[in-house]
Formats: C-alpha cells, structure tokens, sequence
C-alpha cells in the first residue's frame, strides 16, 4: 500500500459518517418539511411552505417557541449566574473549596431523567417534601412573618407565601402558571455546576499580577477587584458559558417528556418534544422536519454569535 | 502584602455554599432515603432517613399465593428486591453498558485514523476534510433525530441495538479534540517510527493511541457519561421493546407501570441506575471534572 494513498483509509470512514449521519439528515429534513411524508405511506404530496405556514399561525406552535423561549431565558441567566457565584465564592476559600466542587457537579453527572422523577415526588403537592417543608413554616410565627413580608407591616394575604399558607401551595408541575417554571428550577440545579467549573477553569488564568496591579492603583475592595480585573479577564469564558448554556438549554427534553408531556395547556410544550410528538408519536414528518429545521437555525444562530463575540471583542490574552 | 483572614467573610462564604449544597443534595437524600422506607413512612414524611424498618407484608407475594411467612420482610428489602423483580433492571444495566462501550470503542476506531491524518499527513483536500468536521461541529444530533429516525425506520433497524449505536458511531468532537491533541506530538517521533519500518497504520495504534490517553481518556469519559445518561434517542428508537431498553428507558418504564404507592421500588430502581456513575464520580472526580469540562463543547 502506498503512503500516497493511506490517507484515504484514514479520512474515509469518518468522511462517509459525517456526510451519511449528519449532513445527509439536514438534507432529508429540508426535503421532508415540504412534503406531507409519513411513514408507511409510500407516497407523498409535495405541500411548499405549508408546514412552516402552520409553524407561525397556529396558536400550538406559538406555544411552542413561547416556551421554549421562556425556558432558555429563565434557565441560561440564572445557572450562569450562580455558576459564576459559586466559582468565585469557591475560588476564595480557604478550605472545602474541592468539597462544594464535587457537590455541586453531581447532578451533572447523575442521570436526569432519574433525577427528574425525584424531584417529581419530591414537588408532589400533597405528599410532596417540598411543598412540606413550605407548610410547616407556615405555623412558625416568626417565620411567617419574615416570608409573607407582615414584619414590615404589610398585610400577609398579599404576599406569595402568606396567600400560599391561607389557601394551600402551588401544585407546581401540575398548574400552568407553575409547570414551565419547575422544569426551569430542574434545569438549573442540574446544570449550574456544569457552567461553576467553567469558570473556576476561566479564573484560574487570571493572572495574578493584575490583582496586585490593581491593589496599588487603590482597587481595595472585593467588588472593584472583580469590576476591574475578574469580569474582564472572564470575557472569552462568559462568551463561552452563555453559548453552552443557550444551546444546552434549547434541547431540553427529558424532564418535559416524564413529568408534564408538554402540558399543562401546553405550557411545557418546548421545540425538541414537540419535535418527538409530530414526528415520532403521531407520525406526522412533515411538521416535524420543519421544526427540526427552524432548531437548527436556532442552534446555527447562537453558534454565530459565539463565532462572532469570540473573535471581536473579547480576546484580551 | 500581608494576608489576613477575614473569618466573618469566609463563615458568610461557607453558610452560602453550604445553603446552596443542601438544595443540590436534597433530591440524592429523598433518593437513597426513599428507597429505604415504607411506603406509609414516604407518604407522611416520617421515619428520618432510614425509617423504622418495621416488618411489612408484601401483598403480590401473597397474591402469588406464597406462604404468609414468606411474605413478611422489612421495607428495604422489600423495595430493592420488588425493584430488581418488577422490572428486568440487570438487563436494563447489562444493555447500558453494552451500548455505552460500544459506542465509544466505535467512536475511536472512527476519529483516531481520522485526527492523525488531519494532523500529521499532507494530502490534498486535508483542509476541505477539516472543514468539514468544523461544520458538523455546528449540529447537535439530538436536534436531527427525526430524519435519522426516519432512515433507520426505513431500513428497519428501529428497535435494534444497531439505532442505539449507530448514529453515534461519528463524533466529530472526537475527532477535533484527538486532532488538536496530536498537533502537540512532535513530528520527529513519528518520523523515527517510519524510519523503523512501521506502516502508517502501526503508527496510528502503536504510537499515536499511547500517546493519546489522556485525551482518550477525557473523551471516554464525556462520551460515557452522555450515553449512560441519553433518553431522548432511545426513546426515539426504542418502542415497546423492553429486552432492548437502557436505563433510563427502562426506568421510565417502570414509572408508567407503577400504581400509586410504589415509591420505594421506584426509588430503589432509580438508586441501582444513578449510583453507579456517582461512585466512579466521587472516586475520580479531578478526572472526570477535567474530561467534562476538556469536553464541555458539547
């Protein structure tokens, strides 16, 4: 065999992967969300811009972005922020810094769809520890009056807590003012810890020096070391976290399938499981592929952003 | 500069973490907590962690028409014994483990050739094939499912080992991160492997994967972990075929099966799938922070 030709059986298994399991099925979604195609049809129509007709007009699929949209603004701010929290609060002990590291990563490590159904007895309204441990603080006077805001004289029915207590707690994953939002907090405690060793990674290339430099320019307090000297230094890891995130977030999927299924009144109802109820449950291929292909303009937009911010403004190093 | 502890700053840095920790473990402590309890004791919320451990009657043993003595054990037996009998768990390990290895072994036979000729041989269109890669980067598969799904249907590969395995069988990260690795190993040792008689292939697994471990090792991790965890593509491909499911299919599965009360098989099932991968976890947890995030593109 020549060296001239090795290459080839290097490069070829993987080149014929990509282009059959990755670029082949954009193309086969591209082709599909323009056709009426099922499967066990032989034939199909060809319909144009119908399916992404539907994606704009019916109200199921207004549903659909609205949550999805929701989910990755409730969930990309808040983990970002308190992985950023936690790297920096962990970076500045002086013992147990490892300790918290491992606590906080293991619900990245643990299987989510367990977890998920954890968390689903764990927020059952009636038998629920969650709403439990609310319950009880109810009866503790001093508690009550802390949380329902009545120690600053207002009046405790208004508030969430003491309304809460008068009437009874949220039923959470069952009440559509609450179902998308618990998904969020499933979503956040299972992925802060991902984004917390993202930055503990991006703060230790902080060089040291900067601190010191920025000691004798007078910088003396923990806020104006991190305004100065943190948050500038984290911008190529800021850039990278919110993409991750973003992108993370946008697939969410297994904890809508086992604990809401979209609902209640489709307020769960995000991209990746409506993609999986057309197309896998009900067959319906063609309004899938069209949802799979506005997700990947999604996931192509974010991608650029990241491209774009990544080579602009923020290499400092 | 004189450093001086600040142990008011340092006690509020640690009453915050340690809040935040309690929330984090909390599910883990239901978990393990559950799956040791009655289900009287998990439907009040009584009995501290372990519970009473009170002698309890397993009502399918006696509808099985099983002697009452036979019948009668303490609640942690009970769950875990009804977790392993109600549903084929080892199976549902033994696929696990079946598929997640499978996949990663693919995966490098795939990407390693790959890498070192993107890295360490000049050919024309070695560019154009990097691009290539750098492309597929930009598609997550978990959003091209459904056409996958679609291609294996009509082939009829749909309930199959083969649609668990196959469309992970390319990791384009794979390949990127085995590529920039071999970028750092120096040229002169594959030219003195070349001038001792090794064929290109002989480099590719007798050099180049030795040297390679640590990033194998960092990807193998990432790569198992997300495959010990998937749901969604085994959902996808996997109806109704129980001899077929992964962990968390079948763990789902369990769940829509269960009447009301059975938290604590639930729980105990629910332990076997997650405990494996938290122990390995807690014994390298440097290593598999370091591959998690090496890997955290994905």
């Amino acid at each position: 065999m020549g060296h001239s030709r090795v290459h080839l059986w290097f490069i070829g298994p993987a080149v014929i992967l990509m282009m059959g399991l990755l670029i082949f099925p954009v193309f086969v979604a591209a082709f599909l969300s323009f056709t009426d195609y099922n499967l066990g049809n032989p034939s199909f129509n060809w319909i144009g811009v119908e399916n992404y007709d539907r994606l704009v007009t019916r109200s199921t699929y207004k549903k659909m972005f609205t949550a999805s949209l929701t989910y990755v603004l409730l969930v990309v701010p808040i983990s970002v922020a308190l992985g950023l929290g936690a790297a920096l609060l962990i970076s500045s002990l002086r013992i147990g810094g490892e300790l918290y590291k491992a606590v906080f990563f293991l619900p990245v490590m643990a299987t989510l769809l367990a977890m998920a159904i954890v968390w689903e007895f764990a927020l059952h309204p009636i038998v629920g520890v969650v709403n439990d441990i609310l319950r009880s603080g109810c009866d503790v006077g001093l508690l009550h009056a802390l949380l329902s805001g009545s120690w600053l004289g207002g009046d405790p029915l208004q508030s969430w807590y003491g309304h809460a207590c008068a009437e009874d707690f949220p039923l959470w994953l069952g009440d559509k003012d609450y179902a998308l939002g618990t998904i969020a907090f499933i979503g956040i405690w299972q992925g802060f810890g991902f984004n917390m060793v993202l930055y503990l990674a991006g703060l230790t290339s902080v060089p040291r020096e900067l601190y010191q430099a920025a000691h004798m320019d007078g910088a003396d307090s923990a806020w104006e070391r991190f305004r100065l000297v943190t948050w500038p230094m984290l911008g190529p890891t800021n850039v990278f976290v919110v993409t991750i995130s973003s992108i993370r977030s946008f697939q969410v999927f297994d904890t809508v399938e086992a604990l809401t299924r979209g609902g209640p009144a489709k307020s769960t109802y995000v991209m990746v499981y409506a993609m999986f109820e057309k197309g896998v449950k009900q067959n319906l291929l063609g309004i899938g592929s069209a949802i799979t292909i506005v997700f990947l303009g999604f996931v192509l937009i974010l991608t650029l952003i990241q491209v774009y911010f990544v080579n602009r403004r923020v290499h400092y190093a | 500069m004189m450093v001086r502890t600040n142990w008011l700053g340092e006690f509020l840095k640690h009453s915050v973490l340690l809040a935040g920790a309690i929330v984090v473990l909390l599910p883990f402590y239901l978990m393990l907590s559950y799956s040791l309890k009655s289900p009287a004791e998990i439907e009040s919320n009584t009995g501290g962690f372990v519970g009473s451990q009170e002698i309890m009657t397993d009502r399918r043993c006696i509808k099985a028409g099983k002697p009452p003595e036979e019948c009668d054990m303490r609640p942690i037996v009970y769950n875990y014994t009804a977790a392993f009998s109600e549903a084929p768990l080892v199976r549902y390990m033994l696929n696990g483990v079946f598929v997640t290895v499978s996949i990663f072994v693919i995966q490098v036979l795939v990407a390693l050739p790959c890498a070192y000729a993107l890295s360490k041989l000049r050919f024309w269109g070695r560019d154009v094939v990097f691009g290539l890669v750098i492309f597929c980067l930009l598609i997550p598969v978990h959003a091209i499912a459904l056409p996958l799904y679609i291609m294996l249907a009509k082939v009829g590969l749909t309930n199959t080992y083969a649609a668990l395995i196959i469309p992970w069988t390319i990791s384009v990260f794979g390949i990127f991160l085995m590529r920039q690795f071999f970028m750092t190993v120096p040229d002169d040792l594959i030219d003195a492997a070349r001038m001792d008689g090794m064929s290109e292939f002989a480099i590719v697994w007798r050099v180049m994967l030795p040297t390679a471990i640590p990033a194998l090792l960092a990807f193998g991790i990432f790569s198992v972990v997300a495959h010990w965890n998937d749901y969604y593509w085994p959902r996808v491909v996997i109806t109704g075929n129980r001899d077929l499911m992964t962990p968390p299919l079948g763990l789902r599965m369990f769940k829509s099966d269960l009447d009301g009360n059975e938290y604590g098989p639930m729980m105990a099932a629910t332990t076997v799938i997650v405990l494996p991968l938290v122990i390995i976890f807690l014994l390298a947890q440097r290593r598999f922070i370091e591959g998690i995030t090496m890997t955290g593109m994905k």
